[in-house]
């Protein structure tokens, strides 16, 4: 049978990255570079370009993965479509008002969000629905067209439509959407009762909002990757990566761009899940360490940690969980990412108080670390890694990057260690423990901040940096076992290739669960069934191929905050209605360490729904086969591993040399990533070319 | 050996002290019950030393920075020999050692082979606890006894055994023990995680050095501090602003006076010269009065200074006993939010002196409360309470925000839909209203109003609002904002009512909010036409507004602006009004004349 091939294409910062995955585990590998007004057109060249060098042609694909940032940087720059919004009478700011907060303290100086839609192309109508979903004030048809009238004279790109409790009775936003159907069929619109029909008016507004801001750009990026693949002669479907770890149809992300605004970062997360599923591994935190940020996230039973509702352009701080108010708030599902502005790049510096710093400041792409030599003038990350050996400066990315390990020395000894008087060594090894203990504080934050220890987890590092650091911060959370993927630096695309097809639905629907009528939440959950098995159908999934789960948002009545546990298959009777009600009750233990008494009254919030669209077979390959090899000499050189260690005689491997097993310290040096193993831990290399680190 | 501070070790510590209170204010958050709690973030947690010194801070509600450390010395005061590992203190005596009543403060002292290290403690605004009126806010009372159950410094938990007495007396005294046990439980899961990863840091660092560590981030925050104020002017500025009344003894104004003084890295800031306590419940404390002090002085500070006693040590704050800066018993304090939001804004006055061009004009005056309570059919207690601000006062470089909360509060609005399925309350407004905002260079944020429509039978409205006579005022040529108001059937009779007021609501009835506009900064004449076109066009300022505040002719239909017309309106202001300097802070005249007169 010839070999067919899935490609995961990946749009970074820099660059884009090509991976091809062939049926039989071979691997081509191509970085392009993102500095280019057409992303499709990018695309399109660069598979060409790998069919040139492979002898491939279009026809040998049967599936581009795409991860993509075009509708997070439409919002980030303000790029996106010019919106009219209508909303209830009374209520023309709630975008604008937003929630009141702001996510820094004293800040004179904080700058609110422009809204997404401004104060004149906000329009109301005089209508009102109650909270159960009683018309107590009926929308006039004309009042409506008046609006929608209004709007079209102001020449809108795209029409939102989100009234007072309409996730209750949809019927007004109804008759709105008849009405501009009617008078614009062709303009793009989003009805917040399509879209998110749940409770809490700023978060439903918002995110009808953003998803009628993305979707003219999105669907014309779309159309017009997939006709330069139809004219590159290749036929293969386009699936796009979503911000909950899924994969979505073109069609459907057109239609729902609002699922696949945090695109970029899901890659890694859900590539970890399918290789952790491989080995048998039921819970990861995934650690993803690139230039300027790292991210953590927590991957237990091969289920991805999801929040209901993120930021979008919030931008890194840490505490950033506890001040919300920047960026714009979406509530769709997405994988949930702890991010820290700590990377190659971040700054080391010394604060006012006399306290060692390294982050959030970073020198970027450029200038880049002092060691780059590109006018670099402050002491990074990077340079600490360069002078403490773990970078080998004749070797980054292959050796096409020489480093001048000289340049950092000097700037580290004038602007560290000698203010704080300490050996050059200590100093750098102080800076690498510091940013070792911010991103500690993100993987702190996936876990025990969700009742986790991270003890019971093993640590999935990937990224350009990630395996620099992954053993040293495991052994400080008293982690014992870490991952490290083949091509580590590139394993977001790789993650593109191991995802299933997956759609969220959810529905608010609070309801006391001992007083509930369970024939009407079972009928509601059938509903939202319906929904997905048809959107699988139409993409190719049924019968065993098209899984669904159920799962119910929930809460001690009077609280404000949900968690959410799975529904087992099986009808909603009361034996699954005392079954939820414990099940929630011991993830509410686990979770913050205590429950309410037995009669305290548990209320259904919303219930969920995730169909998937399954692919036959695991489609993780049993090891995969890179084109390009790495050429390692095996060396060694110094390395400096802090007290007791201080300067060990390091070995310096490639991934093949670990196969029997290797006492570290040792490194392991690849084209896009470095792999440091300390004294004490063993590294060995697994079946699927994974590196294993067991720490102490 | 004595230790000695390894700045690479100090900042691990620090990442790792701050990011356990961090982790405790989190479990708060998710496990609270009350709207108010969760969306007000109005609770804290932290970390002090074994001897009750605040360490570190989680990032919840400035108006909380300073309220620990007067909590800890009474607890010390109480039981200093008497403690021992298992023991949870339980407190919120405004008179020993609290803020006002509903703030119940929860502290687990912890151990290590049977010597105590530290603290971990938690503060929590609950939802009611009981007084005269739900939800234990009123502005009118006029002595503590009225206010709601006081709860000296006791132990809750001795050695590990729950103290069910204070329970019941809890439980027989409040509206809503389900929802106040709900939010108790909140704050012992944080102590108790708190207590978890404390372990591991001693068990990381060894005792001793966890000791040195939490002493030595003080002297940290202290550095850091001292380092900022050595960069600001050396002198003394000193700022009046006056509150409406206390709600008692209407019409009767009340004065806040702050001098601030600073030399080298130190900064004075006292308070000598304000209002006699009063009769109504806005006496503060003088650990609020500390908050207010520190908001102030701290938002003209850089970011990353941590939260603790070293703060304390370079920012010195004094308040004779027996004003409304720092009440003395019977004072009434349940309101007192008013007085410390009053008191940042009195701050930025007195900052604006001394640095022009960093601070910004008044904004609406902080929180309004509004609480609705009663019984329902089955006399089931309903207790609504809603905060709400929203309009800052304008930046020397940038107009005040529109619906962003005061920066003492960083509280965050109750989701209207939510509100509706939980509350016997129909919301029918909540938009920003047009020609409020204070005028100027830089405009003042646009306020908003919030309509409240009555559902359930009979219920108890109050409210505790302000800045109706005295405006927010403007700096440096701004103008001041439009007064708060408040309405009864605002699409009725449309009857004004005072600024604070507890009465009965019946079914039906529709009550009003309106913010005050905020404070404008610099001379509206030099406005940017663009910027004044923009805000007619988005309908938060009207046409003739446009032209009488800041000379701007805007043609409607057109969306343009004629220049000409503009720039010879603009002169025609200038040479009327005669400014011969640009007047460095601008109240609203009639209340400068009855001022004049007194």
């Amino acid at each position: 049978m010839a070999v067919t091939y899935r490609a995961g294409v990946d749009i970074g910062g820099t660059f884009t990255d090509i991976v091809l995955l062939g049926s039989d585990g071979t691997v081509h590998t191509k970085k392009i570079s993102s500095s280019v007004g057409n992303y499709a057109q990018a695309i399109v060249d660069g598979l060409s370009e790998v069919f040139g060098e492979t002898g491939l042609s279009g026809a040998a694909i049967d599936e581009i993965r795409h991860g993509t940032t075009v509708a997070s940087n439409a919002i980030l720059e303000h790029k996106g479509a010019r919106v009219g919004l209508i909303t209830t009478k009374g209520f023309r700011d709630v975008l604008e008002i937003r929630t009141l907060r702001m996510p820094k303290l004293y800040d004179i100086g904080w700058t609110k969000p422009e809204p997404l839609v401004e104060r004149y192309l906000r329009k109301v109508v005089d209508e009102r629905i109650d909270h159960r979903g009683h018309v107590e004030r009926a929308l006039d048809p004309a009042d409506a067209g008046r609006a929608v009238d209004a709007l079209l004279a102001e020449k809108v790109e795209a029409i939102a439509v989100c009234l007072l409790n309409s996730f209750a009775n949809p019927v007004h936003e109804a008759m709105l959407k008849e009405i501009i159907v009617a008078k614009a069929p062709h303009l793009p619109r989003s009805l917040s009762f399509e879209v998110l029909p749940e409770i809490k008016e700023y978060e439903r507004t918002s995110t009808t909002v953003i998803n009628a801001y993305v979707m003219p750009i999105v669907a014309t990026y779309l159309r017009a990757l997939r006709k330069g693949l139809d004219a590159g002669g290749i036929p293969a479907r386009l699936l796009l990566m979503q911000s909950n770890g899924g994969l979505t149809t073109d069609g459907a992300a057109a239609e729902r761009p609002m699922n696949i605004i945090e695109s970029g970062p899901a890659g890694g997360v859900v590539g970890a899940q399918a290789l952790a599923r491989t080995k048998d591994l039921d819970k990861i935190i995934t650690f993803d360490m690139g230039g300027t940020t790292a991210k953590a996230s927590m991957v237990e039973h091969g289920e991805v940690a999801r929040a209901q509702e993120y930021a979008v352009g919030a931008g890194i701080m840490i505490g950033s969980r506890l001040l919300t108010g920047a960026g714009y708030t979406l509530k769709v599902p997405a994988i949930d990412l702890a991010e820290v502005g700590a990377g190659g790049g971040s700054h080391v510096w010394i604060d006012g108080g006399g306290a060692l710093q390294a982050g959030p400041e970073s020198a970027g792409a450029s200038p880049g670390p002092v060691c780059y030599d590109q006018g670099g003038t402050e002491p990074t990350i990077t340079d600490a890694n360069v002078l403490l050996g773990y970078i080998n400066p004749g070797h980054l990315v292959g050796g096409a990057l020489k480093l001048n390990a000289d340049k950092a020395r000097a700037v580290f000894a004038e602007k560290i260690a000698k203010p704080l008087g300490m050996p050059i060594e200590r100093a750098a090894y102080g800076a690498h423990l510091i940013v070792a203990s911010n991103m500690i504080r993100a993987i702190k934050a996936v876990s025990t901040e969700r009742g986790r220890d991270p003890r019971d987890f093993a640590l999935f590092a990937f990224g350009g940096n990630g395996p620099l650091f992954a053993a040293g911060m495991a052994a400080s959370l008293g982690i014992n076992r870490v991952v490290v993927p083949p091509s580590a630096g590139l394993f977001s695309s790789f993650g593109l290739l191991y995802a299933d097809v997956e759609h969220h639905y959810a529905r608010t629907f609070r309801r006391l669960l001992r007083r509930a009528d369970l024939g009407e939440i079972a009928a509601a959950w059938d509903a939202l069934a319906r929904q997905a098995s048809d959107q699988l159908a139409a993409e190719g999934f049924t019968g065993e191929r098209a899984r669904l789960r159920r799962s119910a948002a929930l809460h001690y009545k009077g609280q404000s905050y949900e968690l959410t546990v799975p529904v087992p298959p099986g009808a909603i009777d009361t034996r699954m209605a005392t079954h939820l009600e414990q099940a929630f009750a011991e993830e509410h233990e686990r979770t913050y360490g205590h429950r309410a008494g037995p009669d305290e009254p548990v209320e259904l919030v919303s219930i969920q729904l995730v169909g998937s669209g399954l692919r036959e077979g695991s489609g993780v390959p049993q090891s995969v086969a890179p084109s390009r090899r790495d050429s390692v000499v095996q060396t060694s050189r110094q390395a400096y591993f802090g007290d007791p260690h201080g300067w060990l005689e390091t070995p310096v491997l490639s991934r093949a040399d670990l196969a029997g097993g290797h006492a570290g310290p040792l490194i392991v040096e690849e084209y896009d990533s470095t792999c440091v193993v300390p004294p004490g831990a063993h590294a060995e290399r697994d079946d699927g070319g994974n590196i294993v680190i067991s720490i102490g | 050996m004595a230790e000695s501070s390894d700045p690479i070790e100090l900042e691990l510590f620090k990442n790792a002290i701050f990011s356990i209170a961090d982790e405790m204010a989190l479990t708060v958050f998710r496990t609270t019950y009350s709207g108010v709690l969760k969306d007000n973030m109005d609770y804290s947690t932290g970390f002090a030393d074994a001897n009750g010194k605040l360490a570190a801070q989680g990032l919840t509600l400035p108006g909380h920075l300073g309220s620990v450390p007067t909590a800890m010395d009474a607890i010390m005061r109480h039981f200093k020999d008497n403690m021992a590992p298992g023991d949870v203190f339980i407190m919120n005596d405004p008179f020993d050692g609290g803020m006002h009543l509903p703030d119940i403060f929860v502290f687990k002292p912890l151990y290590h082979a049977g010597e105590r290290l530290a603290f971990a403690c938690t503060v929590c605004h609950h939802i009611d606890v009981g007084g005269r009126v739900a939800g234990s806010n009123a502005s009118d009372s006029t002595e503590i006894y009225a206010e709601g159950l006081r709860i000296a410094p006791m132990k809750l938990y001795e050695a590990g055994k729950l103290n069910k007495t204070i329970m019941t007396f809890i439980e027989k005294n409040v509206r809503l023990p389900v929802q106040l046990f709900g939010d108790l439980r909140a704050q012992l899961a944080a102590c108790h995680i708190g207590e978890t990863q404390f372990a591991e840091i001693v068990a990381r660092y060894g005792p001793e050095k966890t000791r040195f560590y939490l002493k030595e981030v003080i002297d940290y925050a202290e550095r850091l501090t001292r380092a900022a104020l050595e960069k600001l002017p050396d002198g003394e500025w000193s700022f009046e602003d006056w509150i409406d009344d206390d709600g008692v003894d209407y019409g009767k104004p009340i004065r806040l006076f702050v001098t601030i003084r600073k030399t080298g890295g130190h900064m004075m800031v006292d308070w000598t010269g304000t209002n006699p306590q009063v009769k109504g419940a806005i006496n503060n404390t003088l650990s609020f009065t500390k908050a207010a002090s520190y908001t102030g002085v701290r938002s003209v500070l850089p970011p990353g200074i941590p939260n603790n006693e070293g703060v304390f040590r370079a920012i010195e704050v004094i308040c004779p006993p027996g004003t409304v800066g720092n009440g003395v018993l019977p004072a009434a304090c349940a309101a007192r939010g008013l007085t410390g939001f009053r008191m940042v804004d009195c701050m930025f006055g007195a900052l604006a002196m001394m640095l022009p061009d960093k601070v910004k004009a008044a904004g609406d005056g902080g929180n309004t409360g509004i609480s609705i309570g009663g019984y329902d059919a089955g006399r089931k207690p309903f207790v609504y309470v809603d905060f709400t601000c929203g309009a800052w006062g304008a930046r020397p470089w940038a107009d005040g925000l529109d619906g962003n909360s005061h920066m003492f509060a960083n509280m965050a609005s109750h989701s209207i839909e939510v509100t509706e399925a939980e509350q016997p309350m129909q919301l029918l407004a909540y938009e920003f209203v047009a020609d409020r905002a204070g005028a100027g260079k830089f405009r003042g944020g646009v306020p908003f109003r919030r309509d409240y429509k009555f559902l359930e039978d009979e219920g108890m409205l109050q409210v505790r609002s302000d800045r109706r006579d005295h405006r927010p005022f403007g700096l440096y040529g701004g103008s001041p904002g439009a007064p708060s108001e408040n309405y009864m059937d605002p699409d009725g009779e449309n009857r004004l009512l005072p600024s604070k007021l507890t009465m009965t609501i019946k079914k039906g009835e529709v009550f009003r909010h309106v913010l005050a506009g905020a404070g404008g900064w610099g001379d509206p004449l030099e406005r940017d036409p663009a910027a004044v076109l923009r805000d007619v066009r988005n309908e938060l300022l009207s046409p003739q507004k446009a032209l009488a505040d800041y000379g701007v002719v805007v043609d409607t239909p057109a969306w343009t602006i004629d220049a000409a017309a503009t720039a010879r309106r603009r002169d025609e202001i200038r040479r009327a009004r005669g400014w011969t300097e640009t007047p460095k802070v601008q109240w609203h005249e009639p209340e400068l004349l009855r001022r004049a007169a007194e």
